[in-house]
């Protein structure tokens, strides 16, 4: 018996709801199922898995899911996302930028629920994130965007107590004279677009799907 | 000079009538203490006193007032209003009877054996042929080599019966006469919104009274952190006035309590406190900042042994003592050091779990040998903030809630009456009525109204706030409304807390149905029933049957510190046998995290 072999855009349509449904156990069969097809990996990663994180981020903008669904649907992502990396195109396409930034949690605070959420969000999003972890030393961040030719900085934090360490960063871009190279982001519980404002931060994002619309902003990315 | 007698207690001293001073001052003077609850404003009519003899001025019109004909024809006087004018013999008049004796939670066996006690002695005055000094008549008579330097500031020039008053074998002060009869103590609890003191007879142990009060800390930040950001911000200032606020409050509690029960503060001679970590460094003026930074190291963990009148606490003896409890680490405090050792961790064999719920959820399980302990951060939504309809448990505030399909809501409101929000224990209870009667999914999301039939129970309920829904359960001068919002935050919190106990089970490689027992602490715990914490899987169904409640059992481990030694010991040696799982860097946290997140109520 011939098997028949499923449309592109079915299998597209599948990779995108096994992110979305959450479905981390059965997206690495159709990733491969989708390949053995011979359609293209790249269009698998952004009409597939990352159109389905898109949808998720939506829901979740409309309180339909919950965090923890958010990070749930990133696992299924990843998944794919593993069968799917080595069948990309080893080559960027002329002239394309490539967007980077460095993420983490500013130094004293070990909570990075919230900073994987963005890390994940800004990943779909095409960024290049290059994620320090969380209790960062504040120079550290400086020091990882210089080394990478990042445009942005993403930091965050859950406690007030750990807040004056973001303005620090600022200070320390400012005194090494590459401010106005890099936009800094903040986000986490304790903070608000007053406190961005105060430490003269770029930025403040309320969520995960705020912050891709602030970094792409921030950055002019399409 | 004039002499004033106390037969009963065999008292005599002479005093300096030209000092203007009332009698209820001029025994103060000689350490020789009469209630006086109002400090001596003539005010109580507390501080009575037996005239038996010598010169006294007439009744004043005040005493009239606040003396029965029986008490002065009886020859009783108000020692605050009379001043004496020449050799006179009175009598104290024991007030301290018909103490009613309250009973808390839960409080283990223990044998009694309090770190203060007292011990009587007669000094025979020195002669000119005799002139030893004071501190060696006392020292002798007590059994020592020497007095400290601050009893020795104490002594007055004397004779007949004293009381030497010890903290373990250290004598800390000498009261005239012989007042072993009166012997209190306070055992205190601080947590960050709420204190509670009980104020105890260390003779027999009873609970003489309680008094809780709002934390007055509240004004420099609801939470821990940011009662701590504000110390970052305002240094040794900020560390000062936290210090004051709760230092005033508990010396107003005590006088409270001594006001009421018509003890005088001199008679406590100390105070037992367990507290979280953040109050006590606060307590005692220990910089707090490092609590709130990774790597979370606090200044000090260990129990404390302090005079009181140096960390602000004057509502006691002038040398009262304060003892603060030992903790673990910044995330357990000694408030669960407290509360573990009620629980009897320290020597159980089963496996028993123990948890605290409030704003952070603490969590210790032993195993019969091993004690593993971890901190979840499940912020204030299960007390009822950050919720849109929360309300503190006051008039109008709905405490449990039922469905039925044919009446609807069926809702228990505080004061009886129409419902304005809904407390920690009632937003408990709604989220778990929601769940059983399907208005809720497993994964927290509120059911679409689109998606039932005409004519469903829920339909009728369910709100919509443009595309949010919402479900009413209320209708008071507004909507009680539960909002999607709102069942997120409880089940951010209910993660919180349910990851912490299954990283615990399994980091012990144990099961659920592995455990004996599993005992909730904490005033707040205490109003959640099984029905809620199991309905809104906040703990598994699996322990339903397993779940006792323990009350405010940090409070009764600072009542055990005070009445026992024994149990002093062994809770410094338990607070070192606790170990301590960090969530945050437990692997696969996240993912737990997230399964927990899920109600798996069916």
């Amino acid at each position: 018996m011939k098997v028949m072999v499923k449309s592109k855009e079915e299998l597209l349509q599948q990779l995108s709801d096994s992110v979305f449904e959450m479905d981390d156990e059965n997206v690495a069969d159709v990733a491969k199922e989708y390949i053995a097809a011979g359609y293209e990996a790249l269009d698998g990663v952004l009409k597939g898995l990352v159109d389905g994180m898109n949808r998720a981020g939506q829901m979740y903008e409309e309180e339909e899911y919950f965090v923890t669904d958010l990070l749930v649907c990133s696992d299924a992502m990843y998944n794919g996302l593993d069968v799917l990396r080595e069948h990309l195109p080893q080559e960027k396409a002329a002239g394309a930028v490539n967007y980077k930034c460095v993420i983490g949690v500013v130094e004293g605070d070990t909570h990075d629920i919230g900073k994987n959420l963005v890390r994940i969000m800004l990943e779909t999003a095409g960024f290049e994130m290059y994620d320090l972890g969380r209790d960062v030393p504040l120079q550290s961040f400086v020091q990882k965007a210089k080394d990478v030719d990042a445009q942005l900085i993403c930091l965050s934090t859950l406690m007030t107590t750990t807040m004056p360490g973001m303005k620090e960063v600022v200070d320390i871009l400012v005194k090494e004279g590459i401010r106005d190279k890099v936009k800094v982001m903040i986000g986490g519980g304790p903070l608000s677009q007053a406190y961005c404002n105060q430490i003269n931060a770029d930025g403040y994002a309320v969520n995960a799907t705020g912050a891709v619309t602030l970094a792409k902003q921030l950055v002019g990315m399409a | 000079m004039h002499t004033i007698a106390l037969p009963r207690q065999t008292i005599k001293f002479s005093y300096d009538i030209g000092a203007g001073e009332n009698l209820l001052n001029i025994l103060v003077g000689q350490q020789i203490f009469i209630e006086s609850p109002c400090g001596g404003r003539g005010s109580c009519g507390k501080c009575k006193i037996k005239h038996l003899g010598g010169d006294l001025p007439p009744l004043s019109d005040d005493e009239k007032e606040r003396l029965t004909p029986k008490e002065i024809a009886e020859g009783i006087r108000l020692a605050c209003l009379i001043y004496p004018t020449g050799d006179l013999e009175i009598d104290i008049v024991d007030q301290e009877e018909n103490h009613q004796v309250l009973t808390g939670g839960y409080v283990p066996e223990y044998e009694p054996n309090p770190a203060i006690r007292k011990k009587t002695i007669e000094i025979i005055k020195p002669t000119l042929e005799d002139q030893t000094p004071y501190e060696l008549l006392f020292a002798r008579a007590l059994g020592m080599d020497q007095l400290p330097w601050d009893v020795l500031r104490q002594i007055i020039m004397g004779e007949g019966t004293y009381t030497g008053v010890f903290n373990q074998d250290q004598l800390i002060g000498i009261e005239k006469g012989d007042t072993r009869e009166r012997l209190y103590g306070v055992a205190v609890d601080i947590g960050t919104t709420t204190v509670v003191a009980a104020l105890i007879d260390l003779r027999t142990g009873d609970e003489i009274d309680s008094e809780a009060a709002i934390n007055a800390q509240k004004n420099f930040g609801q939470d821990v952190l940011t009662r701590i950001t504000y110390v970052l911000d305002q240094g040794k200032e900020g560390r000062d006035q936290l210090q004051t606020a709760i230092v005033d409050s508990l010396n107003e509690m005590l006088h409270t309590m001594c006001e009421r029960q018509q003890i005088s503060p001199s008679l406590i001679y100390e105070i037992a406190i367990a507290a979280n970590c953040t109050m006590m460094h606060m307590v005692l003026g220990v910089n707090p900042l490092s609590i709130g930074k990774a790597p979370y190291a606090p200044i000090f963990v260990g129990a404390k042994d302090i005079k009181a009148r140096d960390v602000g606490l004057t509502a006691l003896s002038p040398f009262g003592r304060v003892y603060c409890l030992p903790a673990v680490s910044s995330y357990i405090g000694a408030d669960i050091v407290a509360g573990a050792y009620v629980a009897g961790l320290h020597n159980r064999k089963d496996k028993v779990l123990f948890i605290d719920i409030g704003t952070n959820g603490e969590i210790v399980l032993s195993d019969g040998e091993k004690l593993v302990s971890c901190s979840c951060a499940a912020g204030p939504a299960l007390e009822g903030m950050n919720i849109s309809c929360g309300m503190r448990a006051a008039d109008g505030a709905i405490e449990e809630v039922y469905f039925e399909k044919e009446q609807g809501f069926d809702l228990k409101v505080i004061g009886d009456k129409a419902p304005l929000g809904l407390c920690g224990s009632g937003i408990m209870a709604a989220i778990r009525e929601l769940l059983k009667h399907g208005f809720i999914t497993a994964r927290g999301n509120i059911v679409k109204p689109e998606e039932l039939e005409a004519g469903d129970p829920r339909l009728p309920y369910i709100d919509l706030d443009g595309k949010k829904r919402r479900i009413r359960i209320g209708e008071g001068p507004h909507k009680v409304l539960i909002t999607q919002g709102d069942v997120r935050q409880v089940q951010l919190a209910k993660s919180a807390i349910l990851s912490g106990f299954v990283a615990l089970v399994k980091a012990m490689d144990l099961t659920f149905s592995d455990l004996d027992e599993v005992i909730v602490a904490g005033q707040f715990g205490a109003h959640l029933s099984v029905e809620s914490l199991v309905g809104t899987d906040i703990l598994p169904k699996a322990v339903r049957d397993k779940i006792t409640y323990i009350g405010n059992s940090s409070k009764t481990g600072a009542y055990l510190a005070l009445m026992s030694l024994e149990t002093r010991r062994e809770m410094i040696k338990l607070a070192r046998d606790f170990n301590y799982l960090e969530l945050s860097v437990t692997k696969g946290y996240e993912r737990l995290f997230a399964e927990c997140s899920q109600f798996k109520v069916k």
